[in-house]
């Protein structure tokens, strides 16, 4: 075989900055060979492009041409700007830890250790602990390019322990606010574990101050493992405005009867992959994963699950909603594999589009790998256009036609959005909705 | 007032004439009644005052306060005071029932150049009217008339009408569907909104609800034109006579 692959620019650029790089990345040195593995890995991959079947409809090495630098010195922001930058969010009573450009931010962060929940930054346990190296473990998707690279340059992240039993009353909210004016790359890892029996609520808010640069490049990676009957519910919402390219990946692992309720709400990216694998470490785990995409103008909205049941009587449920304007487009993987132990799993996935304008795009792959036989499995895909007949009721009640359409779309989006527990973040959530809906981001851009 | 000029209308899409030629006046105030068989086309005739698609209008005129309505989008009707309570309501999933009144309440408001609801003061406003109708302040947390029986949705419908004050009223087969208590308490709602200001057209095929809303005018419906207009008690001939004689008429 020929080894002697072209490597693109970035590619190039990608593995030849590393060792610079390397020198200034936190733990010790097993932790750097593992880094030295994972670039190796990401060398030999390269990006993964359109050929790569997984990649088909996010050509990775099309969108990342240029490799963005690391951010120089992190800015100092106050409470409000965090705030501001989250906008509804701001509002969910939560734990909050802050990364102000993948740093942690410990004067924006209420410090955690109660004895139920602790939180630590991912930088200060890798330099401290020799045996940190299971923080960056990503065994089982040594084959993932964007995760080789996450694993190399993860410079921090949150590692959260949830104590077994435990029943945390507030989540813990987990704010990376883009700040760096100039156009940056950071990779963030974290690490969520759910003691036996404990039930929490994690959330990844992803924001931006209004000051920051339009470009930008983030790679975050959040591993969860999720204790023998546990439940957690973990929502990631990526609000990033601007042009720049966001991959992000779950890799989560289920204890037997653990339930995890997953949530991806994503608007406002240039490029934006959320991606989820969830595998099965024992029987009778429940899994919810949902969310809901919101896509303007040229931006990209990839969603690809990978859901893999290994053992017997677990359920996958999946909905998820998008919405698509001007040229956006949206994508959907449902990878469900169903191996040939896992009997009696039952899984259901559906996604539904809106498709609001002629010249938008979406691109729908479930697919399901089945080798057991006594199994329920079930996938379905819509677009639409809007309920014409529906938008003459509201209008003949006085309510204007933009305000009718941006009704009806809210209620589309909220069927997903239901799926959240929590009733504050769903409240803002369904507020994220509607000022996107309303276009005042789109302004605010504009301005 | 209300005047409705030789209108003609046929489907957009289609060559079919339905209303043809229909002229109906009702003066502020007055109540008028629209019996007609099964097609005849009075629906579409309540379509065409709220504005809705799919009709043309080839000839004829609305005017409503002296002011043509057909050029209007269906929202500046209501403003203007239009209101139909549909034959068929709809049901918008994933809208709660009180977002969407409250929504439309301040629409209306706004572009009558009246201040908007606070929430504390449109919950207070709708309690009241939801309570003389019987419905229950639950039913309007759920989606809008998802879930609604047939009779529950009529009075939405009315309620509806009650929270946006129009001044002219249109109700396709508003009594359809109803109970006889509902019928009642439906009807007390509609004659509670009779007054000087105000003009109603109630489209029905059942001479019941005329004993409660007992109308000014009585007009006949057969095939897309009036054919005959009374008093209160046309409508109490037609239960005995029917429609053919007009049927015979219009063909
Ligand atoms: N959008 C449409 N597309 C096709 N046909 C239509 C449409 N709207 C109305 N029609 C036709 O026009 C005629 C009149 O219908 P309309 O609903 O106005 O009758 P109606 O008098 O209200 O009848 P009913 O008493 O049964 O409610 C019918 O033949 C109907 O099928
Ligand atoms: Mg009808």
């Amino acid at each position: 075989m020929n080894v002697a692959v072209l490597k693109t620019k970035a590619e190039q650029a990608l593995s030849e900055a590393f060792s610079a790089a390397a020198a200034e990345l936190p733990g010790s040195a097993d932790i750097r060979k593992l880094r030295l593995d994972a670039i190796g890995r990401f060398g030999a991959l390269g990006l993964p492009h359109r050929r790569v079947e997984a990649w088909k409809y996010t050509d990775l090495r099309n969108v990342l041409k240029e490799v963005l630098p690391a951010p120089k010195k992190a800015a100092t922001l106050t409470p409000a700007d965090v705030d501001a930058a989250l906008g509804p969010l701001a509002a969910v009573e939560a734990h909050r830890v802050v990364f102000v450009d993948g740093r942690y931010a410990p004067d924006l962060s209420d410090l955690v250790a109660d004895g139920e929940v602790s939180v630590a930054s991912l930088a200060t346990l890798l330099d401290s602990d020799t045996s940190a190296t299971e923080l960056l473990d990503a065994s089982g998707r040594d084959d993932d390019a964007v995760i080789a690279l996450n694993t190399a340059y993860a410079a921090d992240g949150a590692v959260v322990d949830i104590t077994p039993l435990a029943s945390l009353e507030k989540p813990v909210l987990l704010v990376f606010v883009r700040a760096s004016a100039d156009p940056v790359f950071v990779a963030v890892r974290n690490v969520v574990r759910v003691g036996e029996g404990a039930v929490a609520s994690v959330i990844e808010a992803h924001a931006t101050l209004p000051k920051a640069a339009q470009d930008f490049q983030i790679n975050t990676a959040t591993k969860v493992v999720v204790g023998k009957g546990a439940r957690l519910e973990h929502v990631k919402c990526t609000i990033e405005t601007g042009g720049g390219v966001h991959l992000a990946n779950w890799l989560t692992e289920l204890g037997p009867d653990a339930e995890y309720n997953g949530f991806h709400f994503t608007a406002g990216t240039g490029v934006a992959r959320n991606q989820v694998g969830v595998t099965f470490a024992g029987d009778g785990a429940k899994i919810d994963l949902s969310g809901a995409f919101l896509a303007r103008e040229g931006e990209h909205i990839d969603t690809t699950l990978i859901v893999d049941h290994a053992v017997p009587q677990c359920i996958s449920r999946e909905l998820f909603k998008g919405v698509l304007e001007d040229h956006a487009r949206g994508v959907f993987q449902g990878k469900v594999i169903v191996r040939p132990d896992a009997q009696k799993t039952d899984g259901k996935q559906m996604a539904q589009v809106l498709m609001l304008s002629p010249d938008c795009e979406f691109d729908s792959k479930p697919e399901l790998e089945i080798y057991a036989d006594d199994v329920v499995c079930g996938h379905g895909s819509t677009s639409a256009d809007l309920d014409e007949d529906l938008i003459f009721y509201c209008r003949s009640r006085g309510i204007p036609e933009a305000e009718a359409r941006a009704l009806m779309i809210e209620s589309f989006i909220g069927e997903a959005i239901e799926k959240v527990g929590h009733e504050g973040l769903r409240e803002a959530l369904e507020a994220l909705a509607r000022r996107w809906l309303r276009k005042a981001e789109h302004k605010e851009r504009a301005a | 007032m209300l005047e409705i000029k030789d209108l003609h209308v046929k489907l957009a899409d289609e060559d079919r004439e339905i209303l043809k030629g229909l002229t109906l006046s009702i003066p502020k105030g007055e109540v008028h009644a629209i019996m007609g068989p099964n097609g005849s086309g009075k629906s579409t005739l309540a379509y065409v005052l709220a504005g809705r698609d799919g009709y043309e209008v080839t000839s004829g005129d609305i005017l409503w306060n002296g002011e043509s309505i057909l050029e209007m989008e269906p929202e500046e009707r209501a403003a203007k005071g239009v209101f139909l309570a549909f034959q068929y309501p709809m049901e918008i999933p994933g809208v709660a029932g009180l977002t969407f009144l409250r929504t439309a309440v301040n629409a209306v408001r706004k572009a009558r150049g009246e201040p908007e609801m606070s929430t504390p003061e449109f919950l207070k406003y709708v309690k009241e009217k939801a309570a003389r109708l019987k419905i229950d302040m639950d039913m309007l947390k759920r989606p809008v008339n998802v879930g609604f029986s047939g009779g529950e949705k009529k009075r939405a419908e009315i309620l509806q009408m009650e929270a946006l004050e129009p001044t002219l009223c249109v109700l396709d087969e508003t009594d359809s569907g109803l109970d006889i208590d509902a019928l009642r308490v439906v009807s007390d709602g509609v004659n509670a909104m009779r007054s000087p200001d105000r003009a109603m057209l109630v489209i029905t095929h059942y001479q019941r609800l005329l004993d409660h809303i007992v109308p000014d005018r009585v007009h006949v419906m057969v095939d897309g034109k009036i054919r005959k207009s009374g008093d209160a008690s046309l409508a109490k001939e037609l239960e005995k006579s029917g429609y053919a004689e007009y049927q015979a008429k219009a063909a």
